[in-house]
């Protein structure tokens, strides 16, 4: 089987979620294939997970402060800064039937791609359920799914060399967590790409490696494709429901 | 008004509720969990509206919410929510 590889995107945060919705709905309705993009997010944004509630886990005083946008995404799980420097962004949308109905069993497979990918870098990765890759155990990428209309969209983070302090001030972690000694904590837990091979990859590098991880992993062939016109049209009247307030503050 | 927060294996819920009469009258769930259909969440709390705030009844409301919608939440189990809930009872 194909599926469409995009070619390396750079879009705000609003634009960038209203593109994932509109591939995913109209994969639903046949007018799409199965495709795979990666981006990155300029200017920088936090992402909320749908379930949450914004005044409670970003800062949203420090986000104006810096231009970071906030967004809220339609997929569950937490808060993510997205460092336009120093993270790597993907999707992946394809019909529900060529992903395992069990919804761990479909992380596995799809992020099966990204532990491929990072083996291609050299660095040796493995699954951690339900939704992030490791290494050296540690996390190295989350990733979020949803499913409407008989399709899957996944996306998630590659992290290459994120400002990890910059995230910390933007989420509201307790006060006294922003000390040296948690973010020491943080570093136990949480790794990146550069850390991990001791020299920043270029994004282009990065993005090879994991389209090919996700070709093994999928068994699929990708073809190098641009968005179509439609889907286009379809994200840009998205756009204004994901940079409106209602929707920000929905929860 | 009561909050309180509760972690669950996978996922922090926060709940933020009012009581009438020990019953819930109104209940707000969020946090970093996942609930497929994302839709569901909504179902979840209309189902716990009007539920005397004890584990047991709160047990019930909860499995009944889950039969009834097919929702799944990986590793946050009925007993998760009832465990946030009666902390923000409680709180």
């Amino acid at each position: 089987m194909e599926w469409r590889l995009l070619p390396l995107r750079v879009d705000d945060a609003f634009m960038s979620m209203a593109i994932d919705e509109a591939v995913l709905k109209l994969n639903a309705e046949g007018k799409s294939p199965n495709t795979i993009r990666f981006w990155r997010w300029l200017p920088s944004a936090v992402s909320i997970g749908c379930f949450q509630s914004v005044e409670r886990e970003v800062d949203l005083g420090v986000a104006k402060k810096y231009g970071v946008d906030v967004v809220r995404r339609i997929t569950g799980g937490g808060a993510v800064f997205h460092d336009y420097g120093g993270e790597l962004t993907y999707s992946v949308v394809c019909r529900q039937e060529d992903v395992p109905a069990d919804i761990i069993e479909s992380y596995k497979l799809i992020c099966g791609g990204l532990v491929r990918g990072f083996e291609q870098l050299g660095l040796r990765a493995e699954f951690k359920p339900v939704n992030d890759v490791q290494v050296n155990g540690k996390k190295i990428s989350g990733s979020a799914q949803t499913r409407r209309w008989g399709s899957v969209l996944q996306h998630g983070t590659v992290l290459i060399s994120p400002d990890v302090r910059r995230m910390f001030e933007l989420l509201k972690v307790s006060p006294e967590k922003i000390s040296d000694k948690f973010i020491a904590f943080v570093f136990e837990r949480v790794t990146t790409v550069e850390r991990e091979l001791g020299r920043k990859p270029s994004f282009e590098d990065v993005r090879e490696a994991m389209s090919r991880g996700f070709e093994e992993s999928l068994g699929v062939r990708l073809f190098e494709g641009q968005l179509t016109r439609e889907e286009l049209e379809f994200a840009a009247e998205l756009k204004s429901k994901y940079s409106s307030d209602k929707w920000l503050r929905k929860r | 008004m009561g909050y309180a927060e509760f972690k669950a294996p996978k996922g922090v819920i926060k709940v933020e509720l009012e009581l009438s009469d020990d019953k819930i009258s109104r209940i707000s769930l969020s946090g970093d969990f996942f609930m497929y259909p994302e839709e569901a969440i909504e179902e979840l709390e209309r189902a716990l509206e009007g539920v005397e705030a004890r584990k047991e009844a709160l047990l019930v409301a909860v499995r009944d919410f889950y039969s009834l919608s097919g929702a799944q939440t990986p590793m946050v189990e009925p007993e998760h929510w009832v465990e946030a809930i009666l902390r923000a009872v409680g709180g």
